[in-house]
């Protein structure tokens, strides 16, 4: 009788092991995922009084939407992503492409490479601004020089965004949206560098060699071997840097502070903006779950992506 | 075995997540220069500043408040032995709001006191951050001898107090002597003339803070005094803004015109407050500010060659001293009184302070005329609330003495008015002036400060 209640304890035991090993996981992401989330969320719809919190419907997505700032930020957002992503993949790509060539010291190059990741978005900010500060800026000098630069010099801080050319689309973007974008790339340009070089490198050399034997000239080989193969990387590569853009703040938050006026001024520090400098939390998280939102729909979009690529291999 | 094993790293696990939602624990380390004084028995009785006791840094920017608490923390320990034990936490000046309205609401650790300037008193409140002071002031001896505007500052939409005033921040015009020898202009005209006479010079009329940095802190100095010196306003005195008038539009509109005619420096609109450089170097003549501002604007060098370069407050009270630099009342149109900002700095409980009562021994503490002119001088930088305490012998020195002169001459209001969300008005109202002044000179000013103010009162 003991034997076998021992037996189905013992059973049993092992049947629920596996939810005994995940259970730690389980309540590290309910603590640091899923409260923080759904506590978002009841916050969006809520507005604090000096009373307490009143339930208000959807009236902070409401007054979000008709904030005029909100659609700019939009733009914004839009113009920073496709110059972050657009520059950084692109020039990740070539420096990949270089390094990947067995040249002198290439382990040094990368080490170099390197350095930009390890410095602090805000930090790097810092630097970046104060290469650019009107009249004694490091840079300032060249950029202000009207024969340079027609017709005063360019003052990229305080320069103002020119006249867009569809509606009120932020297009082109201001001087230090461009300044912006820029720093942004030369900070992440390392780890997507590296990325692509890694994924370059497990490529077979002649898959390469039989092309070119074939015919194949070097854009060729580019478009119709490297990208190919290279493509489950480079949609990761290109998901890291969306969601970095979409979400980072530190580097807008020391080099522009969403200015001049309301140039550079995105989604993400319009969050921090209203969360942290109005302390309008509802209204903040009612943003944040939209910004939320653009998040998971890439990621779907890209898991999606991945899993269609993976089939068709 | 292995089970077991199995089950107390589970254990230990589980604790080491539920450990985490414990509170953090009180800070036991006493500031520096503390242990010596404060009794063992004594309860810790914290506080929030924008003041860092143990940052002796010389070039540090808030080195006047930093050395203030340093002196004042030995004192008010020895004061109170074996009662209360004074532990400052230093906050950054912009982000103390922020965590101390997520403590409050969070349920963390709060202090039992903080420093706090009056315009973001509805903030808090709104958040339900701080206590209502009324009866306890009301009780006070030094009640009656606060100044009403002062009081008025620190109360909030419900007729409550929040916050008790200490110290009175004017808004002033800083101005290189030798670059306006007949004196400030006390006109919007003969500005304009003599700013057309500095830039035959290569020189900028004046500096101020134009960008829209620090959510449109912009608002609240140089672009209100002249809004307010054109006779304009930001509120209707019923919480709603009132931004398209023709005073508005006429201040906007000049403005507008110092900064397409190039009489104010681009720096102007760099934010990070680097529109002083341009007062340091002396290329622009004036700068509408703060009074306070006279320990962040060093080193300074003078039109006449002296160079101020101390690298502390003590610059430009040297340079007032010498008469290189004088106060002035900004320009006002005929009919109107030269308009100003000014501030409260004073104290809050917020809710949930656990010793409240070492809270009101402080402010009492505070508050007697032997300690508050230092307070007021180190981290007010302002004048006193305390009505008699003007006329203590702190307060007649040269620097005072001037400024009294150009406050008594204009008239300084907060410039929110009666507006319940100052915040928000000022990032929004800031982002319009620096679209009309500097991104879009053509636009009509009526049509933007009317669409801002809709924007605004669509949510009153």
């Amino acid at each position: 009788m003991l034997q076998t209640w021992c037996a189905r304890l013992r059973k049993r035991g092992l049947d629920t092991l596996p939810f005994w090993l995940i259970l730690p996981t389980v309540l590290v992401l309910l603590v640091v995922q899923v409260y923080p989330a759904v506590y978002t969320l009841w916050l969006s719809l809520h507005e604090r009084e000096p009373q307490g919190w009143f339930y208000v419907g959807l009236k902070n997505y409401n007054r979000l939407f008709h904030t005029s700032l909100f659609s700019e930020s939009v733009g914004h957002t839009l113009v920073f992503l496709l110059g972050y992503v657009g520059l950084t993949m692109a020039a990740g790509f070539c420096v990949a492409l270089l390094l990947s060539r067995n040249v002198r010291f290439s382990g040094l190059y990368i080490t170099l490479l390197f350095i930009p990741w390890i410095i602090a978005d805000i930090i790097a900010g810092l630097v970046f601004r104060l290469l650019v500060v009107p009249d004694y800026g490091l840079l300032s000098g060249i950029l202000q020089n009207p024969s340079l630069f027609l017709p005063h010099g360019l003052s990229v801080l305080t320069a103002v965004r020119p006249q867009p050319w569809f509606g009120q689309f932020p297009f082109p973007p201001a001087p230090a949206m461009l300044y912006l974008i820029l720093a942004s790339s030369w900070r992440a340009l390392p780890f997507i560098t590296l990325l692509l070089l890694a994924s370059l490198q497990t490529i077979p050399t002649e898959i390469i060699e039989s092309s070119r034997i074939d015919g194949a000239s070097r854009t060729q080989v580019i478009r119709r071997i490297l990208i190919p193969l290279m493509l489950p990387t480079l949609v990761v590569a290109l998901f890291s840097l969306t969601l970095s853009g979409m979400n980072g703040v530190g580097m807008i938050f020391s080099l522009t502070s969403g200015g001049p006026g309301t140039s550079t001024e995105v989604l993400s520090y319009m969050l921090y903006s209203i969360g942290w400098r109005q302390l309008r939390f509802g209204r903040a998280a009612a943003l944040a779950m939209l910004i939320a939102l653009v998040n998971w729909l890439l990621i779907s979009g890209t898991l999606r992506f991945t899993r269609v690529q993976d089939r068709r291999d | 075995m292995i089970r077991r094993w199995i089950l107390i790293a589970l254990v230990f696990a589980l604790a080491l997540i539920l450990s985490a939602c414990a509170p953090p624990a009180a800070p036991t380390a006493p500031a520096s220069g503390q242990s010596t004084t404060a009794p063992a028995t004594a309860v810790d009785f914290v506080t929030w500043y924008q003041y860092d006791q143990n940052n002796e840094d010389p070039a540090s920017d808030e080195r006047v408040g930093n050395a203030y608490l340093r002196q004042m923390i030995p004192r008010f320990n020895a004061a109170f032995a074996g009662q209360w034990n004074w532990v400052n936490q230093p906050k950054a000046f912009d982000k103390m709001a922020t965590e101390l309205v997520a403590a409050v609401q969070a349920g963390g650790e709060v202090p039992d006191l903080f420093q706090m300037a009056s315009s973001m008193l509805n903030l808090f409140h709104r958040n339900g951050a701080v206590q209502d002071l009324s009866q306890w002031a009301q009780a006070q001896s030094w009640w009656d001898d606060l100044d009403p505007s002062a009081v008025q500052a620190c109360t909030g939409a419900d007729g409550k107090l929040y916050c008790i005033p200490v110290a009175e921040l004017p808004h002033v015009v800083y101005v290189w002597k030798d670059r306006y020898p007949d004196g400030f202009p006390k006109t919007p005209e003969a500005f304009l003339a003599a700013a057309a006479r500095l830039q035959s010079a290569g020189l900028y009329a004046m500096t101020f803070f134009g960008s829209t940095d620090f959510d449109g802190e912009g608002l609240t100095r140089g672009v209100w005094m002249t809004m307010s010196s054109f006779g304009g306003t930001m509120d209707d005195g019923h919480g709603n803004m009132l931004l398209n008038t023709p005073e508005n539009i006429a201040a906007i509109a000049f403005l507008r015109q110092l900064v397409q005619k190039g009489y104010v420096p681009e720096i102007s609109f760099a934010g990070g407050f680097q529109e002083e450089d341009a007062f340091k170097d002396a290329s622009a003549g004036a700068f509408p500010t703060g009074l306070f501002g006279y320990r962040y604007v060093n080193p300074l060098h003078a039109p006449n060659g002296t160079v101020y370069n101390k690298r502390n407050e003590q610059d430009m009270l040297d340079a007032i001293a010498a008469g290189d630099v004088e106060f002035s009342t900004y320009f006002a149109t005929p009919g109107h009184t030269p308009g100003c900002n000014v501030g409260v700095q004073g104290f809050s409980i917020p809710v949930g302070a656990k010793h409240p009562e070492a809270a009101y021994d402080y402010i009492n503490w505070i508050m007697d005329p032997a300690q508050n002119a230092d307070w007021v001088l180190g981290p007010g930088g302002g004048f006193p609330a305390r009505i008699s305490m003007s006329h203590t012998e702190q307060f007649q020195t040269p620097f005072y003495q001037k400024a009294a002169e150009v406050i008594k001459a204009s008239n300084c209001r907060p410039w929110y008015g009666s507006l319940e969300r100052p915040q928000e008005a000022k990032k929004l109202v800031m982002t319009t002036v620096y679209k009309l002044i500097k991104e879009d000179p053509t636009a009509d000013i009526g049509t933007l400060l009317q669409s801002t103010q809709e924007e605004y009162n669509a949510n009153n």
